[in-house]
C-alpha cells in the first residue's frame, strides 16, 4: 500500500510540478528551519494555502469573532511583541473582564502538542475555541461566530478562496487559524544564525550566556524551541491556592502547580513573566531562580539539588544569560509583513 | 511543502475511493438499517421540560430533565454467520459519528446505509469521541464543536450530557448538570478514560437488511439507570454539577447499563 501511495504521489508531482514554487520561494509554505524539531501539527488534515493562510489572517486581527466585535485575537497578541500582550500581566476581555493568567506568546506553535499554562488544549485547531467562548476573554458562542461571518461577503468569498465554498462552518475557520498561526515561525533570530552557522558571530558575554544557560537553563528550556514542553512547578508559591496549574487538568494531586514551560524566543519582548505575570524583567525572572525559589511538594527536582533550593547565579552570570536570551530576539519574525493586520493598507 | 502535503491528502482521497468502492454500494445486496434510540426514565417515556416534575431517581428524589445529549459512534454490526461490517469513519468527523438529541427527533433515528445484506444480530457501538478522533483536530457534521458539547478548556467532547432541575439541588435554580467526558488516558499523569464501548445482541431476533427492506432496532436508553447503576448512585441534593473527566469517572460506570436493545422491526 505504501508503495502505491508514494508511485501515486510521485506521479501526481511529476505531473504539477511545472507551475508551482519550490518551498523555498513560496513564502506560504510550512517549512521547518533546519535547527528545529519537527512539526507536531497534523498537516495531513489542513495544508497550508496562500488562501486559507490569508482567510486565518482576517480572523485573527477582525474584532468580529467576540460578542460584541470589540477585541480580536490582536488584541491579545500584537506582532511588535512576538504575538504577546504588552499591556496587561492579565489581559482584558469583553466589558473589560480580567483573565487569570498572562496571555502567552505566539510563535512555533506547529512544533507544540499542548497549548495554554496548563496544557488542557492538545491540538492546534482548538486553541481559539478556548478564547472566543471564554467569559473572560471574547465571550462568544462559536455558532454565533460562524453565523456572523457567513453574513459577510468578504467571509463569504474568503471561505470560496480558501475551501471551495462560501459556507462557512467553525471547522474550516479553525483550519483557516490554524494555517496562519502555523506559518508564525519564529526561527531567524541572531542565535539561529549563529547554531546555524549564517554568518553571525554572537559577542563574547553572550556567548558565556549560552554556555551558562546551557549549564543552568536548559533542562526545562530545552532544543531550540527553548523548551521541553513539560509541565513544571517552578517554584513561585508554595500552595497554589490561586492556580493550581496542571492539576486543574488533570485532577491529579501531584500536578499541582504545575505550567506548560514556556519557549524563551522573544523573551526580551514578552514581558511580563510567568503564568501570573508577576515579574516585569528577565533580571527578576532570574532573581527569583537565584534566590526565591519556595519550597512545596510538587517543586520540580532541577530547582532542589543538593538540599539548596533554586539555581546559583551570580550577578555576572546572570547578566551573561540575560544578554544571550536576547539573541533570541527575532525582527525579522516581529516586523514580517505576512503576519500583519490585513485591514490596516 | 504545501504541494507535498496537499497530494498526499489527494491521493489519500483518490486511494480511500478506491478502496470504498469494493463495497456493495447501491445494489442488490445491500441495504439500511436504522437504530433508533428512545430515551426513557424507567417505564414511562422522556419529556424534556415538563411543567412538573415527574421523574424520581433511586434515592426518592423527583426531577425533570432539560437536555439528554449523547454520542454514538464506531458503530459494528455482527451477522448471524459471524461475520462483521464497520460503520466507516472519517478523520474529519464528517461520517460514523452521531449526536442523539432528545430535543431532535430525527437525531434520535441513526440510519447506515449501504450495508451489506445479511441476517444481522448484534451491534457494538461506542458512546463518546475516542482520542484518536480529537488528536485529528477540528471536527464537522455531529462532531462539530459549534454543538456545545466540547470542553474549549481541556479540549474533548462531552460523551453524555444529562441536566435537569430538581428541587434538592444547590446549585443555582435547583439545576444538575452531569457532563460526562475524558478520554486521554495517561497512567503519567492518572487521567481518566471514560469511553465505553457496548455490545448488545438483538434478543434472539434479526434484523435482515436487502435492499428492499428498511429494517429497525429500537434501543432504550433509560436516565434512572445512568443515575444509578454499576458506577454509582447519584444523588442530586449531594453532587448536581459534575463538569470534569474525573468528577465523572464512577457515574460513566453506569452508561453500559442504561443501553438496552428493545425491539427490531424487520419492515
Amino acid at each position: 500500500m505504501r508503495n502505491v501511495l508514494i508511485f501515486i504521489c510521485g506521479a501526481l508531482l511529476f505531473g504539477c510540478s511545472g507551475d508551482s514554487l519550490s518551498p523555498a520561494e513560496d513564502p506560504y509554505a510550512f517549512q521547518k528551519p533546519e535547527n528545529f524539531p519537527d512539526a507536531a501539527y497534523t498537516f495531513g488534515n489542513n495544508p497550508v494555502t496562500k488562501q486559507g493562510f490569508e482567510l486565518g489572517r482576517a480572523l485573527f486581527y477582525d474584532p468580529i469573532l467576540s460578542r460584541d466585535s470589540s477585541i480580536a485575537c490582536a488584541n491579545c497578541h500584537q506582532q511588535h511583541k512576538g504575538f504577546s500582550d504588552p499591556l496587561h500581566k492579565f489581559s482584558r476581555g469583553v466589558n473589560d473582564a480580567s483573565g487569570f493568567r498572562n496571555a502567552p506568546a505566539i510563535q512555533n506553535v506547529a512544533f507544540q502538542s499542548h497549548f495554554f499554562w496548563d496544557g488542557g488544549v492538545n491540538h492546534l485547531d482548538f486553541v481559539p475555541i478556548n478564547a472566543i467562548i471564554s467569559e473572560v476573554e471574547m465571550a462568544e458562542e462559536l455558532g454565533h461566530v460562524v453565523t456572523k461571518l457567513g453574513r459577510r461577503t468578504l467571509y463569504q468569498e474568503k471561505f470560496n478562496s480558501a475551501f471551495g465554498s462560501p459556507s462557512v462552518d467553525s471547522q474550516k475557520m479553525l483550519y483557516a487559524l490554524s494555517q496562519f498561526m502555523n506559518m508564525m515561525i519564529s526561527g531567524d533570530s541572531r542565535y539561529d544564525h549563529h547554531v546555524r552557522k549564517e554568518g553571525e558571530t554572537l559577542t563574547g558575554d553572550e556567548l558565556e550566556g549560552l554556555n551558562l544557560f546551557t549549564a543552568k537553563c536548559s533542562p526545562c528550556h530545552a532544543t531550540d524551541l527553548f523548551t521541553d514542553g513539560s509541565f513544571r512547578n517552578n517554584g513561585l508559591n508554595e500552595t497554589f491556592e490561586l492556580d493550581s496549574g496542571r492539576e486543574r487538568i488533570t485532577e491529579f494531586a501531584p500536578d499541582r502547580g504545575k505550567f506548560k514551560v514556556p519557549s524563551l524566543r522573544n523573551a526580551e519582548l514578552t514581558s511580563p513573566y510567568m503564568h501570573d505575570g508577576r515579574f516585569k524583567t528577565l533580571e527578576e525572572v532570574l532573581d527569583h531562580y537565584a534566590q526565591s525559589v519556595k519550597e512545596s511538594e510538587t517543586l520540580d527536582p532541577v530547582l532542589r539539588q543538593e538540599g539548596t533550593l533554586g539555581i546559583p547565579m551570580s550577578g555576572e552570570e546572570k547578566a551573561k544569560i540575560v544578554a544571550f536570551i536576547k539573541t533570541l530576539t527575532d525582527r525579522n519574525f516581529t516586523s514580517d509583513k505576512r503576519f500583519s493586520n490585513p485591514f490596516l493598507k | 511543502m504545501k504541494k507535498i502535503y496537499s497530494l498526499i491528502f489527494f491521493a489519500t482521497v483518490l486511494l480511500s475511493t478506491v478502496s470504498c468502492s469494493d463495497d456493495d454500494n447501491n445494489n442488490a445486496e445491500s441495504g439500511p438499517i436504522t437504530f433508533e434510540f428512545d430515551n426513557i426514565v424507567g417505564t414511562a417515556d422522556l419529556q424534556l421540560n415538563t411543567a412538573d416534575n415527574p421523574y424520581t431517581n433511586s434515592k426518592g428524589e423527583v426531577y425533570k430533565l432539560t437536555t439528554v445529549k449523547y454520542y454514538i459512534s464506531n458503530i459494528k454490526l455482527k451477522k448471524s454467520d459471524g461475520t462483521t461490517y464497520t460503520d466507516p469513519v472519517k478523520p474529519d468527523g464528517s461520517e460514523g459519528y452521531y449526536l442523539v438529541d432528545e430535543s431532535d427527533a430525527e437525531s434520535q433515528g441513526v440510519t447506515l446505509e449501504n450495508v451489506p445484506a445479511g441476517e444481522y444480530t448484534e451491534i457494538t457501538f461506542t458512546v463518546g469521541v475516542d482520542a484518536t478522533q480529537v488528536d485529528q483536530g477540528a471536527q464537522t457534521g455531529a462532531l462539530d464543536p459549534a454543538n456545545n458539547l466540547f470542553w474549549s478548556w481541556n479540549s474533548g467532547y462531552i460523551f453524555v450530557m444529562v441536566e435537569g432541575v430538581s428541587p434538592v439541588s444547590t446549585e443555582t435554580d435547583n439545576a444538575f448538570q452531569y457532563h460526562v467526558g475524558g478520554y486521554k488516558e495517561d497512567a503519567a499523569s492518572n487521567q481518566v478514560n471514560n469511553i465505553k464501548t457496548i455490545t448488545l445482541s438483538f434478543n434472539g431476533d434479526s434484523a435482515p437488511v436487502r435492499a428492499a427492506h428498511e429494517p429497525e432496532v429500537h434501543l432504550l436508553f433509560d436516565v434512572n439507570k445512568f443515575f444509578n447503576g454499576p458506577g454509582e448512585e447519584v444523588t442530586f441534593s449531594a453532587s448536581a454539577a459534575r463538569h470534569s473527566p474525573k468528577a465523572c469517572e464512577n457515574l460513566s460506570g453506569n452508561i453500559s447499563a442504561a443501553f438496552v436493545v428493545d425491539h427490531v422491526h424487520a419492515n
